[in-house]
Formats: C-alpha cells, structure tokens, sequence
C-alpha cells in the first residue's frame, strides 16, 4: 500500500497516535479509545502490520499492538507524531502569549 | 512573614515510603537475606528461593525488604542479570492473586488489561514475560496474611511450587513473604507450609536506645540543624518503645510534631509538640478520667503540667514536680501532701498512663524520679485541670 492509502484512514492515524503515546495496548483497549468495535480495530491493526509498522505479541488470548521499532516506517510516524505534537503545543504557548499581551495592553490603557 | 521558617530540610525522609540507605539495628538481618539470595548474582537460572520475614508492627520488615530489593537490584545490574523486585502489599490487592500479579506483569508491560484471564493464566503470562525478556523478579508479599485469607492454601501453593511444571527451563520467581507472625500459616497445608518456612528472619522489636538510633538518623535527613532538641528525640523513642518498638510510629510522630512547630513558627521542635503530636493520634484522656482523680493528684498533674507548658523539657524531677506542686496548693488553697503522700499520687497517675516515671541515672547527687507527659500537651490538660479545679473550688 502506498502512503496515501495507509494513512488516508482516520482511524489508522488514531491507531498510531494511540500507540505513540502510550505504547502498547490490547485489541479491545484500543477499540475503546477509538469508540469502534472490535473487528473494524482489527482489521486496521492488521493493515499497520502489514505495511510493518505495527507488532504485536502474544500473552496467550491476549495480542499487545506497539509501534515496531526496528520499521523505519514506524520511526518516521513516531517522529511526525512528536513534532505534530510538539508544533501544537508551541502555537498554543504562543497564542495565550500574545492573548496575554493583549489583555496588558488593554489594562494598561483602562 | 515568619522569623523562623520551616523546621524541616526535607520532610519526604520522614515519609512511611522513604527507603534509607543505612538501616540502623538491622544490619545483621539484611546481610541474612542478602545470603539466602546469594545465589542470584552466581546462577539465578538454576535456583529460587522463598523467605519469610516476621515482626510486629514498626519492627522494620518492609523497609528491610525494600532495602534489600534495592540492593540486590542494583548489584545484579552490576553482574548484567536482569533482576526486578517487586514489592507488593497485598491488602492493598485486597490478597487477590489475580491482582497481585497483575501489579507484577504491569512492571513489564504497563498496559496489560486487566480482563480476560485467570490468575493462573496471568501466573503463566508473567513466566513468559521472563523467559522472553531473559528475566528474574524478587517477588516481596507484604501483608501476605491478606493473600493467606483471602485465596487459601491453593493460591500460595501455586506460587511457590510455579517452577515444578517447567523443570527444564530457567527458574525466575522467588519471594519474601512479608508477615506480623507465623500463625496465619497454618491455615495453609502442610506441603505448602514446607515449602514457604525453611528460611524465616523474625525481627523483634527495637529497643529505646535502638529507636534513638533511627530517630537520630530521620533527624538528621529530615530537619534542618539544631531544630530537634535531643530531649525531643527521647521522648518521641519513648513513645515508640511503649507502642512495642514501633520505629515507624515514632517517625511518624516526629513529622507530626515537626508540622506543629511549623504551625505555631517556633523554630524547634520542643518536647510539647511531640506531645501535642501523640494526643492528635490518640485522643487526649477522656475528661471523666481526669475528674475521678483526688484533688491532690489534679493538683500535682497541674503542677506537672504548668512545668512542661513554661519548659521545654522532656522531663521533670519529683522535687521540681513538687515545688510546682505547692503553688497549684496555694493557688487553691489546699495543704499541700508530704513527700511519702505525693509519691503515692504519682504513682497512681503513672497507672492511669497520664505520666510516665523513670529513675535517672546515678549522678553526683544519687538518683532521683523523672516524670514525663508524653501523651497529652501540657497546654491542654492545664486547661482541663483548671475547669475541674474551678468546679471543685465552689
């Protein structure tokens, strides 16, 4: 699949953000954090590993999805999630930066 | 603005979670359990282990646990094993097992979910998890009477007889049972008993001098210099040794008190606040206790008190008890008791539990009693006596 297709799904860029944030995490779990059922869960985490940027591992019935961290793949999503991440972050600092300025100056001109 | 500041340097040193590096008084009991693991650090694959750790309350089990889970941690690192311990208080799992290891397997995997599967699952979970990150775990049960009551013999049989299904592959679970005494163990069967109490540490309680010891270390991580008069220590070890050498009872209290001198800004932590500390703990003598005691006894526990209330001594001779004895007399007008006749009354309040008497050392002029009133600020029982007094006076 080409990059497009993987991560044109909304649910996939959920999935990803998920497991970039909390690490590892159960087929239900992550249903629940998406608000979708089981079986859809599932068959998007089927795509990620296919294309290799998910694993998962085994504990008897119980599958933990993580980022694979030897995918070059998942090391750039790991990445755009951060800087995504940290760009929000940094445009919220500044926007109440500016608000708070703002407010000075208009308590300074009352 | 206050002129003193806080007492305390750093008061988490005084916390009931705070692991010291040096355990007064239990250097020989560490250095047990740190053999009876030896074999960890040599070949941890080949063997396990199980040690039960007893004592009374504040006797030191957990932090002597977490002291040698820290350490054995660390040097295991030294030697590239993978060691985890896991410190566990099972009521605080309500003794569930599946709760238990759970708490064990989240050490590993912090998301694992918590439904789905049985404990004997999540048992052979957790030894996949091990063999799989080449693993071993220190398992300490504390409260494991919990476990005991509430899973039965079943539960701890399958913990500790684990390894006996996998009799080719690596060994990885050992465990410190952590328990007030052995009674609760027999509740479980014979060979589950057998299994569990080849190796036992019993801690008793610490003594008064022992208690200083750990009370004089606290103090000093704790408080800034200069702040905990020696006095204060003293009689704070006291009421530790009297709750039967709880040394966390003590600790307690010295952080109790350290908040009280903090609130009225005193800038020491006087013998009355460790007082004040103990009567918020327990409640101060109920008033009906106070009003069966003879006018004379009122009077001399009044003197006693107005002694503390104007000194910050831990504690007051009988002659000084006296003399504060004779103005409470003259204040109410009462004659007052002879020497022999006061004594009496001394004792009776000794066995009431409101004073505590002790004979001071032989000095240069002999021995002489010294009253203490560890449980009940001075403050308080003065205002008490004097309502009482009031009444007896109309």
């Amino acid at each position: 699949m080409n990059i497009e297709q993987v991560l044109g799904s909304k649910l996939r860029v959920k999935i990803l953000k998920i497991l970039a944030q909390v690490g590892e995490l159960n087929v239900s779990e992550i249903a629940r954090r998406l608000g979708v059922n089981y079986s859809t869960t599932k068959n998007h985490l089927k795509i990620l590993e296919g294309e290799n940027i998910l694993r998962h591992k085994e504990f008897g019935r119980i599958r933990l999805y993580r980022l694979n961290e030897n995918s070059p793949k998942a090391k750039a999503v790991q990445k755009l999630m951060e800087a995504w991440e940290h760009a929000n972050k940094h445009k919220t600092t500044l926007y109440f930066n500016k608000r708070g300025l703002r407010l000075i100056k208009e308590e300074r001109g009352n | 603005m206050s002129p003193y500041g806080s007492v305390f340097r750093d008061e988490t040193k005084l916390d009931i979670n705070y692991v010291p590096h040096k355990l007064p008084h239990r250097d020989a009991e560490l250095h047990l359990l740190k053999e009876f693991f030896s074999f960890i650090l040599k070949t941890p694959s080949k063997m396990t282990q199980r040690v039960i750790i007893t004592g009374k309350v504040g006797a030191g089990k957990t932090v002597l646990s977490q002291r040698f889970g820290a350490d054995i941690t660390r040097e295991a690192g030294k030697h590239g094993i993978n060691l985890r311990y896991a410190h566990v208080n099972c009521r605080e799992y309500r003794g569930s097992l599946f709760l238990i290891l759970h708490h064990v397997v989240s050490v590993f995997h912090p998301n694992f979910p918590r439904r789905g599967y049985s404990a004997e699952e999540l048992l052979r979970i957790l030894l996949q998890i091990l063999d799989e990150e080449n693993a071993y775990v220190i398992l300490a049960l504390d409260e494991f009477e919990s476990l005991v009551e509430r899973e039965g013999s079943d539960a701890v049989y399958k913990l500790t007889r684990v390894h006996e299904a996998r009799q080719d592959k690596p060994q990885r679970l050992s465990f410190v049972c952590i328990l007030r005494n052995l009674k609760i163990t027999e509740r479980l069967d014979a060979s589950t008993r057998s299994t569990l109490q080849s190796n036992i540490i019993n801690l008793d309680g610490y003594s008064k001098r022992q208690l200083k010891d750990i009370l004089d270390d606290r103090v000093f991580l704790a408080f800034k210099p200069s702040t905990v008069p020696e006095d204060t220590v003293d009689s704070t070890a006291e009421l530790a040794f009297a709750q039967g050498g709880n040394a966390r009872f003590g600790i307690e209290l010295l952080w109790r008190a350290g908040k009280y001198a903090d609130a009225e800004d005193l800038g020491t932590v006087i013998p009355e606040c460790v007082r004040k500390a103990v009567s918020s703990v327990y409640p101060l003598m109920r008033k009906s206790e106070l009003a069966t005691l003879s006018l004379h006894e009122k009077l001399l526990l009044l003197g006693i008190a107005r002694f503390f209330k104007e000194s910050q001594n831990a504690y007051v001779s009988l002659a000084e008890a006296e003399k504060a004895y004779a103005v409470a007399c003259e204040e109410f007008s009462a004659q007052p008791h002879g020497h022999t006749q006061l004594w009496k009354h001394l004792q009776m309040l000794s066995a009431f539990g409101i004073v505590e008497t002790k004979v001071s050392a032989a000095g240069s002029r002999g021995r002489s009693t010294l009253i203490s009133l560890p449980r009940i600020s001075a403050y308080e029982l003065e205002k008490e006596l004097c309502a009482l007094l009031g009444h007896t006076k109309t």
